[in-house]
């Protein structure tokens, strides 16, 4: 029975993680596969600046680090970020699958361009920057945002009615204007509205968590992990260090909620 | 007056910070201008791997995050690295300048293509990183190494018999075999063999520490400072959750 740990990049409590936990309703999975969803210690209010990714990147580094020693045979990162995946990789050596490159990837066999569908404007520039890093750009049709705040714990709970619609606008435009064959939606947080867009758009949707899912298991059906030449170990771990750093956020986030 | 804080990305002594700060000896500086060199409060050990890399990122963000309230001017990083670059970006209003991106535009200016000199290969992730954010891949005419491993406080003193005419031997391979018309330092810690490469080497060679000095000294010169487009402020920044860890981080190393 594979047992995989999936990191939420927020530090959500049971209620935000139920709502997290629900995208595995949306893909059929081995009945086998033993998905445990644990939010991060601390970390970033928004995701929108260098600053939170920075910040980010050690949250979910802290979260994963020991989940080969705790049993766990894959690990998934909840975020289209991607964010602590490549440090992730540098210390495990069982799988660590993340939906943001990988979702493009996957796009990439089902046409030859695809679009994003962003949240707003300011997580634009995350996409700017990470779509150059994969060398995706030439296929890439768009990034196009439908300029709505997003909430990471109450993601599109109530905004139903109010949002697809918008989204739906805003993804056809993607395919009319900009030429995409497949949309990927920005964000895990959007998997709410993946259903009701699939069924309303002529091309396909990518619903980022679970493919993730699917990856993982697919991974270790073919007894694939990443490769340790493109991420070599670090020659000096420093575990204990990181523990201690996001206890103390922890406890500093705590005290100025306190205040 | 002008005050410039650089951030040394590993934890030293005074002495160590010394041999680092005496890399703006090789460059001329406007006297007005005020160089402070400052160790980072923790850091990994070496720049090897992702989880080097990340731990990098929070350090530097950490030493640098005041800097604008402190008074500096501009911060410069001194690592090719360019660790926390744009972390410090997203918080500080005034100019940032990391070396490795700046290297390599700059060595644009004076031809056509570079090769970036290591001293060994743990260290070529750090460089494709800022190759393909820049998209220079077809720039880069090589990245080679000398296969030494370095020490990021003595740095090359003592070893200059031995490394110093490898290094020369390297770039000239970089430049006779792959096309090489610049040649880049691929670290802030190999400053003491630039004045031997420089002279004994056809082509230019980029010291990238002296010239963030400049290249910090001219955006303050020109009254630029990176774009708020490219690097959006967080909305709810957190300074003291950064300084909460680094400290918790240094209070471990310290009892090691």
């Amino acid at each position: 029975m594979p047992k995989i740990l999936v990191i939420v990049p927020f530090a959500l409590d049971a209620e935000g993680i139920g709502r997290r936990r629900n995208q595995l309703r949306a893909v059929k999975l081995d009945p086998d596969s033993d998905f445990h969803f644990r939010p991060v210690k601390a970390g970033p209010t928004s995701f929108m600046s260098a600053h939170d990714w920075t910040m980010m990147d050690l949250a979910i580094f802290e979260a994963g680090a020991s989940a080969e020693e705790e049993g766990f045979d894959a690990v998934c990162i909840d975020t289209m970020s991607d964010s602590g995946m490549a440090a992730l990789r540098s210390v495990l050596d069982i799988p660590v699958v993340s939906p943001g490159r990988a979702s493009m990837l996957f796009a990439l066999t089902l046409g030859s361009k695809f679009s994003v569908l962003a949240q707003w404007q300011p997580a634009l520039a995350r996409y700017k920057k990470a779509i150059p890093e994969y060398r995706l750009e030439r296929h890439c049709a768009s990034v196009r945002s439908f300029d709505m705040p997003p909430n990471f714990d109450q993601l599109l709970d109530g905004k139903q009615e109010a949002v697809f619609p918008r989204m739906l606008e805003v993804c056809m435009k993607c395919i009319e204007e900009d030429g995409a064959d497949v949309i990927c939606l920005g964000s895990t947080t959007m998997h709410q509205a993946a259903e009701w867009l699939a069924e309303r758009l002529p091309v396909p949707l990518i619903n980022p968590g679970p493919l993730t899912y699917k990856l993982v298991e697919s991974m270790l059906a073919l007894g694939l992990t990443h490769s340790r030449v493109g991420y070599p170990k670090p020659l000096t771990p420093k575990l204990p260090m990181v523990h201690a750093m996001l206890e103390a956020a922890a406890r500093q986030e705590a005290e100025s909620r306190g205040r | 007056m002008a005050r410039i804080l650089v951030i040394v990305p590993f934890p030293m002594s005074d002495a160590e910070l010394a041999q680092r700060a005496s890399q703006a000896k090789s460059a001329r500086l406007d006297p007005a201008l005020e160089l402070e060199f400052r160790s980072v409060r923790a850091a990994p050990a070496n720049y090897a791997s992702e989880h080097d890399s990340m731990l990098a990122e929070i350090s530097i963000l950490d030493a640098g995050k005041q800097a604008e309230a402190e008074g500096f001017d501009a911060v410069c990083i001194d690592t090719m690295s360019d660790s926390g670059l744009a972390a410090l970006r997203s918080v500080l209003d005034i100019p940032v300048i990391g070396p490795g991106r700046a290297a390599m535009l700059f060595a644009l200016t004076l031809g056509e293509r570079f090769s970036i000199l290591m001293m060994w290969d743990r260290w070529r992730h750090l460089y494709q990183k800022t190759i393909a954010e820049l998209n220079l891949d077809w720039r880069c005419a090589s990245i080679r190494s000398i296969g030494v491993a370095p020490n990021n406080r003595t740095l090359l003193a003592g070893k200059e018999g031995d490394v110093f005419p490898r290094l020369l031997a390297t770039a000239t391979q970089c430049i006779e075999e792959d096309g090489a018309e610049v040649i880049l330092l691929g670290s802030t810690t190999m400053h003491q063999a630039h004045a031997y490469l420089a002279e004994h080497l056809p082509v230019p060679v980029i010291n990238p520490g002296p010239l963030s000095y400049r290249l910090a000294e001219t955006a303050l010169a020109l009254r630029l400072r990176h774009s708020r487009r490219a690097f959006p402020t967080p909305l709810v920044p957190k300074p003291r959750q950064i300084e909460a860890m680094l400290t918790a981080a240094a209070s471990l190393e310290a009892r090691r």
